[in-house]
């Protein structure tokens, strides 16, 4: 079952980054970053479901005990601190961006591939030689060790980082802008408001995790509950910042109509059997300055802005 | 005639000898320890919980009465010990209590709490850490101090 809800979220991850890569003028810092995100998500289930087709389910592998499956665990134990690590990139982005250094163009994304990538093989490495060291059992399956925090320490400490920061942010947008821009501060909510959707639903599992109700009924509900957060995160995920975005939606939708004036055109073409070489204009050729500019200033699930707007915005107060 | 005695002696010895070489180890002797021995061996197993099989403080009494056991046994019916029927014995039991110990013959468990601690607190620590300097870092790169 789990195998499946991997599958599942690898597939639509899959589409998502077809998506974002297709469309060049969805393209902007944001992007980039949710297209690591997508990344480590997907190798993450690849991971998984490798792990519990070849380990997990095979007890004379864990009973031969060869130093590949403990590689293997290593990878996954890295792998699933790339996934928290990038969602905490994504709020320190949102956080520089809007209340640090308020509406800056663009920002050195060094540091963050390297919190996202690099830096989640220091917990991977640590827990490896602890348990190498402490609690060699057979492939490192057993869960009931202790050391396991090893990893999932700075896993939950990145999440409430993460969540300081998105609420902070919310509280800076509703004090602070909302009388003067009222507005932006929505925008920008929207912008927030998948973030901010996202990480307690990811971090909620090791919270309740060593709750399990007694009660029959509950515990069958906590069961499923606790098997979706974890199984089908990639879904969520990329259904939530992808499907979900209104300027991923808008892009779908302009594709869907050129290629349905294309088809139209070419069948009048056919018909009248001319050979003019016009077609509809493409409306994704429209130059990149315009939607990398919606995209710095934005970042939203919403509309459109004014430009006006947007320089009294920039020449308002910034925030330190 | 004193020789004579010793001669008869020693020919009722070899008899004597004999004798019990005939009735020595036989296919009874799986069937005795699996009686006798087994039957404790198992209830002293099953008064522990199945996890604590792999630890060999806790086991190692029951273990060697049942060692103990075969070896009586084995005495009564004329057996040598160890022998082939004993080793068959002891790889079944293995087999199904000690099958999924490791290797170090210990029961796995957490280290002490000082080396624990340290290994998670750490990481939690250099991860504040690393945070920390992202956010710095990114704020810099404005030119925004």
């Amino acid at each position: 079952m789990a195998i499946v809800g991997h599958a599942l979220s690898i597939v639509s991850l899959l589409i998502s980054l077809a998506i974002f890569f297709y469309f060049r003028s969805l393209s902007c810092q944001r992007i980039t970053l949710h297209k690591n995100l997508f990344c480590s998500y997907v190798l993450n289930s690849a991971f998984t479901i490798v792990n519990l087709i070849t380990v997990v389910n095979n007890p004379k592998v864990v009973q031969r005990n060869p130093i590949g499956c403990k590689v293997l665990h290593f990878f996954h134990m890295y792998m699933l601190g790339c996934n928290y690590f990038w969602m905490l990139c994504e709020g320190i982005y949102l956080h520089t961006l809007i209340v640090v250094a308020v509406f800056a163009e663009e920002q050195h994304l060094h540091w963050y591939y390297l919190l996202g990538w690099g830096f989640p093989l220091v917990p991977a490495s640590i827990h490896a030689v602890a348990r190498k060291k402490y609690f060699d059992d057979n492939c490192w399956m057993s869960v009931e060790t202790h050391l396991l925090y090893v990893v999932h320490g700075p896993i939950m400490a990145a999440l409430l980082v993460n969540l300081f920061f998105l609420l902070n942010i919310v509280r800076v947008l509703v004090t602070k802008l909302r009388d003067t821009h009222r507005a932006e501060s929505n925008m920008y909510m929207k912008a927030v408001r998948a973030t901010l959707i996202l990480v307690p639903l990811l971090g909620i599992q090791f919270v309740i995790f060593p709750w399990r109700p007694e009660n029959r009924l509950a515990g069958e509900i906590y069961d499923y509950i606790m098997h979706i957060l974890m199984h089908y995160q990639g879904l969520l995920v990329a259904t939530i910042f992808c499907f979900f975005n209104g300027e991923v939606q808008g892009a779908l939708k302009r594709q869907w109509m050129q290629y349905k004036a294309q088809w139209g055109q070419r069948r009048r073409e056919h018909c009248s059997m001319r050979s003019t070489s016009y077609t509809a204009t493409s409306i994704t050729e429209v130059p990149a300055f315009m939607y990398h500019h919606d995209c710095n200033s934005e970042h939203l699930n919403g509309k459109q802005t004014e430009d006006s707007e947007l320089v009294a915005l920039k020449t308002g107060e910034t925030y330190a | 005639m004193a020789s004579v005695s010793w001669r008869r002696a020693l020919f009722f010895l070899l008899v004597v000898n004999l004798s019990v070489l005939t009735t020595a180890c036989s296919s009874h002797y799986g069937n005795a320890i699996e009686e006798f021995c087994l039957a404790k061996f198992k209830l002293d197993m099953e008064v522990l919980d199945q996890r604590q099989w792999c630890s060999w403080e806790d086991t190692v009494e029951s273990y060697g009465e049942l060692t103990n056991c075969t070896f009586l046994v084995a005495l009564k019916m004329n057996c040598f010990w160890p022998n082939r029927m004993v080793d068959e014995f002891f790889i079944r039991v293995h087999r199904h209590y000690f099958h999924d110990c490791s290797m170090s013959g210990r029961l796995l468990h957490d280290p002490p709490n000082r080396i624990l601690g340290p290994f998670i607190v750490v990481p939690i620590l250099v991860t504040l850490l690393m945070t920390a300097l992202v956010v710095w870092r990114s704020k810099r790169s404005e030119g925004i101090v």
